[in-house]
């Protein structure tokens, strides 16, 4: 506590506030939840620094003006009182200025947002007005988890024969999508959105937005739980999307337990087994990818993928049934599919040198990646495992038995080695792989940072290792 | 409870900054990974002077052009032999730490040589690598190449030289070199990592070639070259029961193997010693292969080695496919943490057993018995000295 705010009072903190208002995407209730609990205020810009924006310069220099504005009100008083009396009044005004720095900022904060409210509004009807003149079918992609994937998916089978376009990165907001909504061109004939949730009503916005033709919900997990605060809300909010959807088509991951029990008969589910009467079968996936038959009547298709994980047959086989029904050949399918890459950190294999397979899967921070990534190494042969992580975040009340669940499935999966990150949660893991009784070797490490440092020493020619999650500084 | 082990690194030594590296990367990193042990840098300057400090375990440290003025104020490390080896640090506040086993990473002359391995006998410590005996021996080239061909092991017909004979009859010394086929090498006898090699085709370089082995050496080995040549190594680990790494064939692209092909020239510098530039497993072919695996190990135990070394061979591939061994090295570069990586032994891994392997060592000489109750000096006063 006392080192909590004895660390306040260094030049950096101003910037430190303002990166952490910055991280928090400029979320008032995360920022104040975050500061709360921060130990150390010199430690708090690790893993990213601050981004220069308009936004965040006006920020800063906001932040300075207060810690100045306080040391001139002490420096006046020590004119006006030049004895010990006016020396203690100056240094205490001093330190009032960083100490209350983190709540004044809140009113430039504000200012930021009342002057830029209106400014979204006119942003955001525009690109309202563009899509709702467009002619392409618009399709969009809600869910905890697989978002992003599934949106790739689709546009790498889709752009075998249609025109199709998405916003890149993870635009998912509305100013993000609104952004991309002005680099169309008009001829565009598949667009494809993911869209973000992070509180109730957040979906239903996005669609009011976007007026999708067409919907895919890829699951409902305990991702943001401590925002949602319960699962049924979160079931609610991404079932804005369906909601909205009302007769029209909408695919469900079937092998999301709530997205299942929410969905309706009129909805397509799908899963490894199949999708809309497809039948999944000989599937099988390894470091080279995914390989997998799909059959209805005549029709048989040998589809193969980079991706990796079982788990992806599912998003697959609905990816090429929707193509199919919007018209795309079988050959088109078959070369689509074959398209389809790992994304950028989301089991993405790198080879390392000399010989050693990196699996990224630092974006995927639900338990229902987490499953099946494990899912994936344990039916990985002639390899010896490692995995690491620094578990998840956000996930609430079910913090402990997600974790302790991870655990016994990681001692199940007969994984050789386990590298723990030292925080909040990995304790559980811990306890989970005791539980099930976990014969391999489990490591330990301050910080991811260098845990990554010592993979190299670690490893050895023919080793898999798969990193799971990442914690931005907000969760350390 | 973790084990507090010790690298001594750099050193009076040609070698000094190839030792650092191979202090840091990959012995302390790997030590550091495995969380197992307090990692303890031991530095010895080029002067002999011992530091110790925890900003020591990075290569950082050394990377600072001015750190060795940076040296100059901190306080030399003392040692103490108390039933062990510990560190001593002077001050006001007086400092001591015990070392529970120690990890020399020092090439070369006062370390790999079997000086500092004298040393941590006396301290009575566990240390990783061979014993002083086989160091001694394997630092001096033609010990080595006498005991090995003693052993019934091929060696490169060789003649040796004394600096001082060679001050004294020059023409004496190269006349006993003329029964050596043409090219030699000449080399100095106690130096690693390719100092002062040079290759000798006509008499008037051969006298160039040993003036410069002279000028770092007092003991100079010529031998015959085997032209047409595979040169391949082979790391090998253990104590009775060895491990071998891969066999590894160095791409060299000078002529010879020389100081900055083996440390400088490689593609991923940093990662070790001759990592990029060498060919693992090298293809030799199986009868080859086995015959290097089998002459390595002979040559392991002939010599003495425990903990590792690293064996070097020549294979001359005409007019009969023959292995010689070249060299014996006791402390491989970087320890050959690339070859036992693509063997499958990872730096951590390598580490810790080394650690078990000195320990296991230390633990059976124990058990010899040095001393014994002896009268002699009781008797002393008893007898007259005959004149």
């Amino acid at each position: 506590m006392k080192k909590r705010q004895l660390t306040k009072f260094n030049l950096c903190y101003p910037r430190t506030i303002v990166y952490m208002l910055q991280a928090s995407e400029y979320k008032f209730r995360d920022y104040l939840y975050w500061y709360f609990r921060v130990e150390d205020f010199r430690n708090v810009e690790c893993r990213k620094r601050l981004q220069r924006t308009t936004k965040s310069l006006f920020l800063l220099i906001s932040a300075w003006l207060i810690v100045i504005s306080f040391g001139m009100v002490g420096t006046f008083v020590l004119y006006t009182r030049p004895d010990i009396y006016g020396v203690v009044l100056f240094l205490l005004f001093i330190l009032c200025g960083f100490y209350f720095l983190a709540y004044i900022i809140i009113l430039p904060f504000l200012m930021v947002n009342i002057l830029q409210y209106p400014i979204e509004m006119w942003i955001t009807r525009n690109a309202r007005q563009t899509l709702e003149n467009h002619k392409a079918l618009k399709i969009a992609v809600a869910g905890s988890f697989g978002k992003t994937t599934m949106r790739e998916i689709l546009k790498t089978v889709f752009s075998e024969e249609i025109k199709t376009v998405a916003p890149p990165f993870s635009y998912n907001t509305p100013l993000g999508i609104s952004k991309f909504v002005k680099s169309l061109k008009g001829d565009e004939e598949i667009l494809l959105f993911e869209l973000g949730e992070h509180y109730p009503g957040d979906i239903k916005r996005l669609c009011r937005l976007i007026q999708p033709d067409m919907g895919v919900i890829t699951g409902v997990n305990e991702a943001h739980l401590e925002k949602f605060k319960s699962l049924e809300k979160t079931t609610a909010t991404i079932f804005e999307l369906a909601d909205y959807l009302k007769g029209k088509t909408v695919y469900i991951n079937g092998e999301s337990d709530l997205a299942r029990q929410k969905a309706l008969p009129e909805h397509i589910l799908y899963t490894r087994q199949g999708v809309g009467g497809w039948k999944i079968t000989h599937a099988k996936s390894d470091l080279s990818g995914t390989h997998f038959t799909i059959r209805k009547g005549d029709i048989i298709l040998n589809l193969e993928s980079g991706l990796l994980g079982l788990h992806q047959t599912g998003p697959l086989s609905m990816a090429a049934h929707m193509v199919f029904s919007l018209g795309v050949t079988e050959e088109g399918i078959v070369r689509g599919i074959k398209k389809t890459k790992p994304f950028s950190h989301r089991m993405e294999p790198k080879v390392e040198s000399p010989g050693v397979t990196l699996i990224d899967d630092s974006y995927n921070g639900n338990p229902f990646g987490f499953y099946a990534a494990i899912d994936f190494l344990m039916y990985l042969t002639g390899y010896r495992r490692f995995y690491l992580t620094p578990g998840l975040v956000e996930i609430g009340e079910k913090t402990k038995e997600i974790h302790e669940e991870i655990g016994q499935k990681l001692a199940n999966s007969g994984v050789e080695k386990v590298i723990l990150i030292k925080n909040s949660v990995t304790g559980y893991i811990a306890n989970g792989l005791k539980r099930a009784n976990f014969k391999g070797d489990l490591l330990w490490f301050d910080d991811a940072l260098s845990a990554f440092e010592s993979l190299p020493y670690l490893t050895a020619e023919g080793d898999v290792v798969l990193i799971q999650n990442d914690w931005p500084d907000r969760y350390n | 409870m973790k084990k507090t082990v010790a690298v001594i690194f750099g050193g009076r030594s040609g070698e000094h900054d190839v030792s650092i590296i191979t202090a840091h990367i990959p012995i302390i990193r790997s030590l550091l990974a495995t969380g197992e042990y307090n990692v303890v840098p031991i530095y010895i300057s080029k002067d002999g002077s011992w530091f110790s400090e925890n900003a020591m375990n990075k290569i950082e440290y050394f990377k600072d052009e001015n750190y060795e003025d940076k040296l100059t104020r901190n306080k030399k490390v003392r040692l103490l032999f108390d039933g062990g080896l510990k560190l001593i640090w002077p001050g006001i506040k007086i400092k001591s730490l015990s070392i529970d086993v120690v990890f020399p990473a020092m090439h070369g002359t006062f370390g790999e040589d079997g000086s500092l391995m004298g040393l941590l006998r006396m301290a009575g410590v566990p240390f990783v690598g061979c014993d002083l005996h086989a160091s001694a021996v394997a630092m001096d080239k033609v010990f080595t190449k006498q005991i090995l061909a003693a052993e019934g092991i091929s060696v490169v017909p060789f003649v040796w030289f004394e600096k001082s004979s060679w001050e004294k009859d020059r023409s004496a010394l190269l006349k006993k070199t003329s029964h050596l086929k043409r090219p030699v090498f000449v080399k100095p006898v106690h130096l690693g990592s390719s100092i002062a090699v040079t290759k000798a085709k006509t008499e008037k370089e051969l006298e160039n070639a040993l003036e410069v082995a002279f000028h770092y050496d007092e003991k100079v080995l010529v031998e015959e070259s085997v032209e047409d040549l595979i040169e391949v190594t082979l790391p090998i680990m253990g104590n009775e029961k060895l491990q071998l790494a891969c066999i590894e064939r160095p791409l060299n692209k000078t002529e010879f193997f020389d100081f900055d092909s083996k440390y400088l020239s490689g593609e991923e510098k940093g990662s070790g010693v001759n990592a990029g530039i060498s060919e693992m497993p090298a293809n030799i072919g199986e009868d080859l292969s086995r015959e290097v695996k089998t002459l390595g190990k002979k040559t392991y135990y002939a010599l003495g080695c425990t903990g590792t070394a690293r064996v070097d061979f020549l294979i001359e591939k005409k007019p009969s496919a023959k292995v010689y061994v070249n060299e014996v090295n006791t402390l491989p570069g970087s320890l050959y943490h690339h070859n036992w990586k693509k063997a499958g032994v990872s730096g951590a891994e390598l580490v810790t057993r080394l650690i078990i392997l000195a320990e296991e060592r230390f633990s059976k000489e124990r058990k010899t018995t040095y001393t014994f109750e002896s009268d002699v000096l009781k008797k002393l006063n008893g007898f007259k000295i005959k004149e």
